[in-house]
């Protein structure tokens, strides 16, 4: 495991909306698709994943439905829904703006102020 | 649309909890057991894992919880434990609850009772469409016929070809409808389909109301059934025998008939079709306290008022009232509404010119320039009630008002003391992690709570009440207009006065219970002055006690007054016997009796009546010794010149010969009218001092004439003795009014003959057709009896029937009800203010006895240490005393100046007194120091007897 980074709330949510748009998970396959996709250096702190994940349900983003999970369990899985297909897209396109904003202002030198 | 999807989710989530319980608890365990799965697979034991994975998830409960927190279930769940906290915690303590309830249920329900009241008589609008365009023209409250008066003067009267031409040109109004000011009552009896009298059914006696054709279309009423009064059936006097009931008319005397159009009833002998029914709560413009049955064209006047034809031009009887509908714009336009103003005051002075004729002298004109008929707001109709109750009911609502508020003062006390006792509690809860915030809202639940179950309560209460208070204005009358029954603005008011009182008395303890400091208060018995909280928690039971007692002074200040203006119209000098008298009203027109045959069913009443046992003398009168309607006119004596303008008012009564000594009226000089004044004699009158004083200063008034200005009785006659002054009218009125009686067997049979005036077609009339004179019925009959009149009534009645068993009597009351009748409203509002400063005082007392006592309690520790350390007996009892003195001397020196500003306002209710009465005043501070110094005593006796050894060992 690597560094632990400290999430805010917002990019929690935007990180779960991803992880459950690239197929259907539940709450444990959320966890550990985050951490795989970035390459086992980020983990979610375990008491915010679930009220994450329900908050984001009862604002309508995410839906759920029960099912069997690969050792035939019973299961709760997560899927995205056009609204939070919406705003998973508006989310990223503000990280992205926010992101080169910000690391052009920290990349001025001395000469270009 | 985010907001939409989370309440969908919450309401989900509230209904469905079970089920979420459950699933949140299989996706947790789903989770830890995914992790110990991981661990297995590398390498690690099932316990070992299964162990490591629960360490490394955390508490299932905690996670419950912050789902909870994120679905928003914390606030709906802590609101549900809060609610059942506080119930627990009332049970807990039932004598407080119990004594809680009943104040907040006494305080509210009164408030909503006199508010029920309120609404009804003064804030309704009429169930009409767009009622802020209703303006009535003049002051159009007092019903009545006038003569000698200008158009519109002396209570918006007009007469009937002025209101037609109104009518037909309505100017800048909308519509112009006319009235008959007073509504008669007559007898009705349903008709079969052949059109004759159903016989076997009874006559009911109904008040009926006579309208104009545009009444109903410039009052924009609908009809439940069938149609209104048309102009149509209004257009010629005679014709147009149609007729709209009232709703409650229909309901109780027709049985709701749904096919009830087009069947005919016979109102006075006369058939009338009914053409509609009016919906339930339409009660016409007028508020009466009686409410009028039945509608019918004005056309129909003579069969109604069973009175000569009224319609007819410069007939000089002024009878009717009007109102209008404003255009849209002059409702809104201040200008606009001044203009309509203007045409009406233009309108009357043409009118009265034209009816003067002639020459006018430069001050008429001048006069008659200056004529203005205001127009009145009527969006709440026209209502004597109201202006007659409208002032006492704003008095009542304040006092009222300021009964639940001293009631709330004594909660807020006794919250705060049991606040104290859970400082313990709270520092705790503090400690554990709750914000104060939680604290407070816990707090408050428990008092909301306790005041909308109060409000239930009063709600229960207020029902009852306001149904007593009806039946007392309605004086038995079967049926008013006033309900009971709250309607959905009373229930939204006792709703927002409940969480009012809440609010009010529940904030302060709330606020004071979060402000605790943790530390201090969890650390064991301290026995410092401080742990008795000081003399900050000491501040605000103190002042509402003060606040109570300034109250309670002003409350009894007021009813002292009221009962003293009561007192004061009870023993006034009325002129004639209040005791031993029966009055019966009744009403041989209705029978069917003319003019002819009076004197001799007069002469058979009389005599059977006399007859009757327990009977000392009977008499017959047009109207009893005091009336609220009075048969007036002016007089004329000849050989008196009047000044201009000279009042020559006097009121008139038709009396039988032992009127004198049956109503109990001495003569002051001459002889009174007797058996012996028949219409054989001279036509003789009797005076009062009034007018004799008035018109022959010298003493000479016996032996002279007199003449009345109406053509029925004009005369002369020849006044043979002088009766002493009586109050005729409203005991409030003290202005001296001159009477004049007339013998009733000496009214002239016929009226005299009027001048043939050519017809339409301009041919004189060569026979001459006398009337009969409607002015020989008598309409009242008194009885003096030798022991209570109540137990005559009986005998009355089976005496009247024995004359004439169609013959009804419409009232039977003793003169003493009469006299009530006048004073009711200052008798309902004195009795009421008393009943409530006394329960005011009642809860100041108890509230100043809470908090002393408790003081004591709390101050056990001190006490316990002074009497140990050598303070005498009074010494401690001067102690707990003095606090209480200071406090009662506080209260009366802040509540003195605030009553003296404060009666200024009740000076118009009050009779005979000042509204600074110095007597009342002294007597009310004499009664609430006596009290708050009984209320005090008895804690600081309690004081005394604190066992120092007890005290100093216990907590």
């Amino acid at each position: 495991m690597g560094n632990r980074i400290d999430l805010l709330q917002g990019t929690l949510d935007m990180l779960i909306l991803k992880a459950v748009s690239l197929g259907p998970l539940h709450g444990y396959g959320v966890l550990l698709r985050i951490r795989q996709v970035s390459g086992e250096q980020l983990e979610i702190q375990q008491g915010s994943l679930y009220p994450a994940l329900y908050r984001l349900e009862h604002q309508g983003l995410i839906a759920s439905e029960w099912g069997e999970s690969d050792n035939n369990r019973k299961a709760k899985f997560y899927r995205l829904t056009a609204a939070g297909r919406r705003q998973l897209h508006s989310e990223t396109e503000r990280w992205n703006r926010m992101a080169s904003l910000i690391s052009s202002i920290l990349r001025t030198t001395l000469e270009e102020v | 649309m985010k907001l939409f999807a989370k309440l969908r989710s919450w309401l989900k989530w509230i209904v469905k909890r079970a089920r979420l319980e459950t699933a949140m608890e299989a996706e947790l365990r789903f989770h830890i057991e995914s992790i110990a799965e991981d661990l297995v697979r590398s390498g690690v034991s099932q316990p070992e894992a299964l162990r490591r994975a629960r360490i490394q998830f955390g508490g299932v409960e905690s996670h419950k919880d912050a789902i909870r927190a994120s679905l928003g279930l914390r606030f709906w769940d802590q609101l549900g434990m809060d609610l059942r906290y506080g119930v627990r915690r009332l049970a807990k303590g039932p004598a407080f609850t119990a004594i809680a309830l009943l104040s907040l249920a006494l305080g509210i329900g009164g408030n909503t009772a006199i508010f029920t009241l309120m609404n009804q008589v003064m804030l309704r609008n009429l169930p009409v469409r767009n009622p802020e365009q209703l303006v009535a023209f003049g002051d159009s409250e007092f019903g009545g016929i006038a003569g000698g008066i200008d158009l519109g003067a002396l209570g918006g009267y007009f007469p009937w070809d002025f209101t037609r031409s109104l009518q037909t040109d309505p100017g800048p109004f909308q519509g112009i409808a006319a009235y008959c000011s007073f509504s008669n009552k007559v007898s009705i009896r349903p008709l079969a389909a052949s059109g004759t009298a159903n016989a076997s059914s009874p006559a009911v006696l109904a008040p009926a109301s006579l309208v104009s054709g545009n009444y109903f279309s410039v009052l924009d009423a609908r009809p439940l059934l069938g149609r209104t009064i048309l102009p149509s059936d209004d257009a010629t006097p005679g014709s147009g025998a149609v007729t709209v009931l009232s709703y409650h008319f229909w309901q109780q005397s027709l049985s709701s008939d749904p096919s009830i159009l087009g069947k005919s009833i016979a109102i006075n002998g006369t058939p009338f079709e009914v053409v509609g029914v009016m919906p339930q709560g339409f009660l016409g413009i007028k508020q009466e306290l009686q409410p009028t049955d039945l509608w019918t064209p004005l056309s129909m006047q003579t069969v109604v008022l069973q009175q000569p034809s009224m319609l007819t031009p410069h007939s000089g009887l002024y009878f009717l009232h009007l109102f209008a509908r404003l255009s849209p714009r002059a409702t809104s336009n201040r200008a606009e509404l001044a203009r309509s103003q203007n045409w009406l005051n233009q309108q009357i002075m043409d009118g009265i010119r034209e009816r003067e004729g002639g020459t006018m002298s430069a001050d008429r004109q001048l006069e008659i320039s200056r004529v203005n008929v205001p127009l009145v707001p009527a969006a709440h109709g026209v209502s004597l009630i109201r202006s007659q109750y409208g002032a006492s009911l704003k008095i009542l609502m304040i006092v009222v008002a300021l009964v639940l508020l001293i009631a709330c003062a004594n909660l807020a006390n006794f919250l705060l003391a049991r606040a104290a006792t859970r400082k313990r509690e709270i520092a705790t809860r503090l400690a554990l992690g709750s914000s104060r915030a939680r604290i407070v809202r816990q707090s408050l639940i428990e008092t909301l709570l306790l005041s909308l179950t109060g409000g239930v309560l009063g709600l229960g209460i207020a029902f009852a009440a306001t149904g007593v208070l009806i039946g007392f204005v309605s004086q038995g009358n079967a049926y008013i207009a006033m309900d009971p029954t709250p309607d959905t603005t009373v229930m939204l008011f006792t709703l927002g006065l409940s969480l009012l009182t809440g609010l009010l008395f529940g904030l302060a303890p709330a606020l004071a219970a979060a402000r605790t400091g943790a530390a201090s208060n969890l650390s064991a018995g301290s026995r410092t002055a401080q742990s008795s909280g000081g003399k900050s928690a000491r501040f605000w039971p103190k002042t509402l006690v003060t606040v109570q007692v300034m109250l309670s002074l002003l409350l009894l200040v007021g009813s002292g007054l009221f009962l003293r203006t009561l007192r004061n119209l009870q023993n006034q000098d009325y002129g004639f016997e209040r005791s031993h008298l029966l009055l019966a009203e009744f009403d041989a027109k209705l029978a069917g009796y003319k003019p002819s045959q009076t004197p001799g069913l007069h002469q058979r009443l009389v005599e059977r009546l006399s007859a009757l046992p327990g009977v000392r003398s009977v008499a017959l009168c047009a109207t009893p010794p005091i009336s609220g309607g009075n048969w007036s006119s002016s007089v004329t004596i000849p050989g008196y010149t009047p000044a201009p303008k000279e009042n020559r008012h006097s009121i008139l009564n038709r009396v039988s010969g032992r009127y004198f000594e049956t109503a109990g009226i001495s003569i002051v000089a001459g002889r009174p009218v007797n058996n012996a004044d028949d219409a054989n004699g001279q036509k003789v009158a009797v005076i009062n001092q009034t007018l004799a004083r008035h018109f022959f200063p010298k003493g000479d008034a016996v032996g002279r004439s007199i003449v009345i200005d109406i053509d029925s009785v004009k005369g002369p006659w020849q006044i043979v003795g002088i009766a002493r002054d009586t109050k005729s009218g409203n005991p409030r009125d003290v202005d001296p009014i001159g009477m004049t009686y007339i013998p009733l067997a000496q009214i002239d049979p016929h009226l005299p003959a009027v001048s043939s005036t050519p017809d339409a077609t301009g041919v004189v009339a060569k026979t001459v057709v006398l009337e009969e004179n409607q002015d020989r019925f008598a309409g009242m009959i008194l009885v003096r009896t030798t022991g209570d009149p109540a137990h005559t009534i009986a005998d009355l009645r089976a005496a009247v029937t024995s004359v004439d068993a169609n013959l009804p009597l419409l009232e039977i009351t003793t003169i003493q009800d009469q006299m009530s009748n006048f004073m009711m409203h200052d008798e309902l509002i004195s009795s009421l203010t008393s009943l409530f400063s006394l329960l005011a005082l009642l809860l100041a007392a108890i509230g100043l006895y809470g908090v002393m006592s408790y003081n004591v309690v709390r101050r056990t520790n001190e006490i316990g240490i002074r009497i140990a350390l050598g303070a005498q007996t009074p010494a401690v009892q001067w102690m707990i005393l003095s606090e209480s003195l200071l406090l009662l001397t506080i209260g009366v020196g802040l509540g003195l100046p605030l009553t003296l500003l404060t009666t200024k306002y009740i000076k118009d209710q009050l009779f005979g007194l000042s509204a600074l009465d110095p007597m009342t005043f002294t007597v009310a501070l004499i009664v609430v120091s006596a009290m708050t110094l009984l209320a005090a005593w008895l804690p600081a006796r309690r004081a005394t007897k604190v066992d120092p050894m007890v005290a100093l060992r216990c907590d």
